[in-house]
């Protein structure tokens, strides 16, 4: 370990930290957006990793409770109610809760099956097209990349074709976001910073087309996010919002 | 399970067992869990987005995605306590880093932060132990690198603001915190 005089050393440089370190880093909340991102990609995607990340949870997480808690004033439970959908403030009966929870379930089956349905309308005219000259075996299955949402329901189904370099998006349809940014989608290269690949939309399928000098990066190790960003400036250089779904690539 | 109960045996039901009925979808649980633990979450949020009416709004979405995910979490893996911290941190971090506008630049205190022992009692004795011994651990850093931790952990500061803000370069300011963390795991696991 040699230390220069004004204190720069090895742990300061420019090479990548040890994933202990990225993994620490991460936890304390120093990283900037884009590398917080990528670091959050690779939680949904490396086991190892994530497993790193709950250690220093469990070692850090302590000190939060040196703050004094602060009374929350009662519109912010009000507010959650509301967003939670539970239009009365007065506690519901279970059933009531489970007959919802089940209500919710179903929606977001039926959506999902209704994303699948358009995926298989939109595989099977190329498949026909393709008999012109007639497919190896395996170009007639693709693999559906899920990007999952916080709670793990599906946002978004994605099939990526490497060979002409597009992204098929198809989302399980959500709402917009109630303060107006747009949905963007970004490839994440293992270590590597996210990049951007346009807009994504939150109620229709169609096909993104990834730019030349990324698609060597279309990997089964890479990651697809999607953030909500603002809808000025898309395709933006880097991130800034709140990953919403995540995946890591199936080929 | 009624809230009135638990409160005239002055007991608290585990928030692990709370999360558990959450995860079945008991809104009264989650009504209990809420009145338990937003205070100190509050806090957290509140430390890291300064703005009063911008933290109310973490703080909503940190309950959103509580109601969510509480059946992901994994008693094995974390106390309920620490998980809900964690969601606060992060939901306030992802806020800040979101507005270029809401960067720190205030000078850091380099004096010597004391831990307030009576700020919020722990549930249960593990709980008060590990927190102990983080405060032993961090007691043998140095002073620089205790500062900056503690400064990156309450207030979100990311590298280069904490740089800005002690005056130091870049490199150097990561090479110290960088060693203080490792330093750190090493005395944690002593």
């Amino acid at each position: 370990m040699s230390v220069t005089a004004d204190g720069f050393d090895d742990l300061g440089g420019q090479s990548p930290p040890s994933d202990d370190l990225a993994a620490a880093e991460y936890v304390l909340g120093v990283l900037e957006a884009a590398p917080r991102l990528a670091a959050e990609a690779r939680i949904a995607s490396d086991r190892t990793f994530a497993d790193l990340v709950s250690a220093w949870e469990r070692r850090l997480a302590p000190l939060a409770f040196e703050l004094r808690p602060v009374d929350v004033p009662s519109r912010v439970w009000t507010r959650i109610q509301e967003r939670l959908g539970w239009a009365s403030a007065t506690p519901a009966s279970g059933s009531v809760v489970a007959r919802s929870l089940n209500f919710w379930r179903l929606t977001a089956g039926l959506a999902a099956t209704a994303a699948l349905v358009l995926l298989a309308v939109d595989i099977v005219p190329r498949w026909n097209a393709a008999k012109v000259s007639p497919p190896s075996l395996e170009a007639q299955f693709t693999h559906v990349t899920t990007l999952a949402r916080d709670d793990g329901s599906p946002g978004w189904l994605a099939t990526v074709d490497v060979r002409r370099g597009t992204v098929l998006m198809v989302p399980v349809p959500s709402a917009p976001d109630s303060q107006g940014r747009a949905a963007e989608l970004w490839l994440i290269p293992p270590g590597q910073a996210p990049r951007s690949l346009g807009a994504v939309s939150v109620d229709r399928a169609h096909r993104v087309v990834v730019p030349a000098t990324l698609r060597a990066d279309l990997t089964a190790k890479a990651v697809l996010a999607v953030t909500l960003e603002p809808a000025a400036g898309i395709p933006h250089a880097a991130p800034t919002g709140p990953i919403i779904a995540k995946g890591a690539i199936q080929l | 399970m009624e809230p009135d109960i638990i409160e005239r045996r002055g007991e608290r039901t585990p928030l692990d067992k709370l999360l558990k009925d959450i995860a079945l979808g008991s809104r009264q649980a989650f009504e209990t869990l809420y009145r338990d633990s937003s205070p100190q979450l509050f806090a957290i949020c509140l430390k890291i987005v300064s703005q009063r009416s911008e933290a109310e709004d973490v703080l909503q979405e940190v309950f959103a995605t509580v109601w969510r995910k509480a059946a992901q979490y994994d008693v094995e893996r974390a106390g309920a306590m620490s998980w809900l911290a964690m969601i606060a941190r992060n939901k306030a971090i992802d806020r800040i880093r979101s507005q270029p506008q809401a960067r720190k630049s205030e000078p850091l205190e380099m004096a010597d932060e004391i831990a307030d022992p009576t700020a919020s009692p722990q549930r249960d004795a593990q709980a008060s132990a590990d927190r102990e011994r983080l405060n032993e651990c961090l007691k043998r850093l140095d002073d620089r690198r205790r500062s900056l931790i503690r400064a990156a952990f309450f207030d979100g500061s990311t590298y280069e603001e904490l740089a800005v803000r002690i005056g130091s370069p870049l490199g150097t300011v990561k090479s110290w915190i960088r060693r203080g963390l490792m330093q750190l795991r090493e005395c944690l696991e002593q």
